[in-house]
């Protein structure tokens, strides 16, 4: 082999060694390498897990636009169910988005991502009681705000009036007991119809927002306290409406909220509690005219359990208040409101409501106002994420009664510490 | 005399150079290594590293020495369960699949114009992605699925296939084996290719029957095949987490929860890649270990000769 053709064979080599290598560096690095302050402050990562989440987000923008015309968010994000994660680690990278959206529910998990917002409210003159105040005690960590909300949704029990005729029910209105709610199901129970549909999932099933019906809570001076008797008593109540009462069907682990929602809207439920968010898909999708009541209560009087999300500030962003600004923007009573009006969150700010109200049933939008004054937030701590998890992991046991609220709640308590 | 030798090495003409290819070789392997030194040896020590600290997704990490591991092996009940379980299901799922393996690629084998057919069949679930297939799997298990529904036609009532912790475990190593055995069904059915014909006869006409000469004959020298099978399907199996994380969630309680499953929550849901770290080095050592015996009786249950 002559030196020349070695030499030749090298520099080939040599050139595909140094294209692969370029092309793992440009695959490493990241796409967006502008570090420009301004352009982040104007960047929001949220969850995007769809056309219609994109809609929303579009609709704050749209909205903002009518009295700064010049106003603009740059949208990013991954799925509602990945982005609790990879909020984390697109924090830790270079060029992250300065605003970012996060759940008053998961306000405690999130804190060290945001920064307290008391300084800029203060400095821009801000009235944070025009917001809805269970929303701003959730949003407050360590006596220190983190985000300005949305939204603010309370919990409430779908029904399905068709059912309730059928079945010689009457319609649960603002006073609701659990003990005749349980006679209801019984009632509903029958020709291929269950009273209640159930999910899986802690926040997200019947427990915990009957524990809130009764102002049981899982959360006590930032720590956790699911064992509390109040609690356990509520939680087995609903385990119970599916292992004792049979008036429900117990839910697969990995069944979500999907699944007990299409049982709702295709008939085979004639109750379901769920989130206001849910409203419009629940009132125009279901086979039979809809209705919402309070959740149930032991004396009638139900205390709402209000979940709702908020526009917060990245800890890496270089120019806060420039966010800040930007947040101002598109958290206004009219645009909230509209917002409200347009998809169907109802708007954090109380003079808002109205806007969401628009042509809904009176009776539904009493419901809803009366929660709202009535809620509590969901507070939680951070290893919140451990409990749901568990929880759903675990509901199988409670639902099917092989295992008590008391026996899955102490276990969960002590894993989650 | 001690000159000679020196005068002749001087003098003898210069042997000619061996031009080794090393140099070319190292920059032909160079973007190969890249990727391996970046994708595997870089991650593999940081989660060295990591496993030493509390790590969280987002914010400082703080040092804390070997307590991921103390309390993994002694604080953790939740670790000797998933340990538990995955070697449960290792072992059933790597027994269950081998045998039923080894029959039917016998059987495809022996089958005539029809074996190649089947073999495709067997082996579309491998190709096929295991999120779809465990999707579909979890349509037939659910309480109102496929496989109650059919039970109730003749007035059986099925039990809660992902729900009831005794059958929970079942129903993921019956879905694994059905996705995974198609690989090994093409391995083996290689392996019995390989073996001569001629033996086989000689066997016959020395008066062995069907079961001896699959028993003295075929499964010998089927061996070096049956161990490859077994290496892979032992490592697959400690790797298990698609079908517990789609299926069950790990649930009923913790009956089907898996050391990858667990240390993917610890690292990603419940904010603790310093003790994910740790669950993966745990996990590395016991396949490590398990594979290191599997080579170490090698050489006395496996049979290279033709």
């Amino acid at each position: 082999m002559s030196n020349n053709r070695v030499t030749g064979r090298l520099l080939t080599a040599a050139a595909v060694a140094a294209l692969a290598a370029g092309t793992l560096s440009a695959c490493g690095s990241s796409a967006n390498s502008s570090s420009d302050a301004g352009k982040e402050a104007s960047s929001m990562y949220t969850w995007i897990t769809n056309e219609n989440d994109r809609a929303q987000w579009q609709a704050f923008v749209d909205a903002a636009k009518k009295k700064d015309p010049a106003f603009n968010l740059t949208l990013e994000g991954p799925s509602f169910n990945d982005y609790w994660t990879k909020v984390k680690t697109r924090l830790s990278s270079s060029g992250a988005p300065c605003i970012i959206t996060t759940q008053a529910a998961r306000a405690q998990e999130l804190k060290d991502l945001t920064v307290p917002l008391d300084d800029m409210v203060k400095s821009n003159n801000i009235d944070v009681s025009m917001y809805n105040k269970a929303m701003i005690d959730g949003l407050t960590v360590d006596g220190s705000l983190r985000g300005i909300p949305y939204d603010a949704e309370p919990v409430v029990l779908y029904y399905n009036k068709d059912l309730l005729s059928a079945a010689g029910v009457k319609e649960p209105t603002l006073n609701y007991t659990t003990a005749q709610f349980t006679s209801d199901l019984k009632a509903l129970t029958k020709d291929g119809v269950t009273g209640l549909a159930v999910p899986p999932g802690f926040g997200s099933g019947p427990g915990l927002p009957l524990a809130f019906a009764n102002g049981n809570e899982p959360v006590k001076d930032g720590k956790l306290d699911l064992t509390n008797q109040g609690l356990v008593q509520d939680q087995q109540f609903a385990f119970d409406l599916a292992a004792k009462e049979k008036v429900a069907t117990a839910p697969q682990a990995s069944d979500g909220t999907d699944v007990p929602e299409q049982q709702f809207m295709s008939g085979k439920a004639a109750m379901i509690i769920d989130g206001p968010w849910m409203y419009d898909t629940l009132t125009t999708k279901t086979q039979g005219k809809v209705g919402i009541a309070v959740v149930p209560s032991t004396s009638g009087k139900s205390v709402g359990m209000i979940q709702g999300s908020a526009f917060a500030i990245a800890a890496s962003c270089k120019d806060k208040e420039a966010a800040f600004k930007n947040i101002m923007k598109i958290t206004t009573p009219e645009v909230v409101g509209a917002v409200g009006a347009a998809r169907g969150t109802v708007p954090s700010v109380e003079s808002a409501v109205k806007d969401w109200a628009g042509n809904k049933p009176a009776a539904d939008v009493a419901v809803v106002e009366a929660l709202l004054k009535s809620g509590r937030p969901l507070v939680t701590t951070p290893t919140w994420n451990q409990v749901e998890t568990n929880f759903t992991q675990y509901s199988g046991d409670g639902f099917r009664g092989s295992k008590s609220a008391q026996e899955i709640l102490s276990t969960i308590a002590n894993s989650a510490k | 005399m001690t000159a000679l030798p020196t005068l002749t090495v001087k003098n003898a003409k210069k042997p000619a150079r061996v031009t080794g290819h090393g140099k070319l070789a190292a920059v032909y392997l160079a973007p190969g290594m890249l990727g391996f030194l970046i994708f595997i040896v870089v991650p593999l020590v940081a989660s060295l590293v990591i496993s030493l600290f509390d790590w969280p997704l987002f914010g400082a990490a703080k040092f804390v020495g070997l307590d991921n591991y103390v309390r993994m092996l002694s604080g953790d009940p939740v670790f000797w369960t998933v340990l538990g379980n995955t070697l449960f299901f290792a072992v059933c799922y790597t027994v269950l699949n081998l045998v039923l393996a080894l029959a039917l690629s016998t059987w495809l084998h022996n089958l005539g114009s029809w074996g190649p057919f089947f073999r495709v069949l067997f082996f579309i679930p491998v190709v096929t992605p295991m999120v779809a297939n465990a999707l579909v799997w979890r349509l037939m298990l659910t309480d109102d699925g496929v496989v109650n529904s059919f039970l109730a036609n003749f007035g059986i009532h099925g039990p809660s296939w992902l729900s009831n912790s005794q059958l929970a475990m079942g129903s993921l190593i019956a879905m694994s084996v059905w996705q995974g055995i198609g690989y090994n069904i093409i391995v083996l059915g290689a392996g019995l290719n390989g073996i001569s014909p001629n033996l086989l006869e000689a066997a016959r006409i020395d008066g062995a029957g069907a079961w001896q000469r699959f028993f003295r004959v075929v499964l010998p020298m089927l061996s070096p095949s049956l161990f490859f099978c077994t290496v892979m399907t032992i490592i697959g199996s400690f790797k298990v987490f698609t079908q517990p994380y789609l299926l069950t969630l790990g649930g009923p309680g913790e009956s089907t929860n898996t050391i990858v499953l667990y240390l993917y929550r610890n690292g990603f849901s419940f904010d603790k890649l310093g003790y994910a770290s740790a669950l993966a080095w745990a996990l590395f050592v016991i396949v490590m270990l398990i594979t290191a015996l599997q080579f170490s009786q090698q050489k006395r249950l496996v049979n290279y000769d033709n």
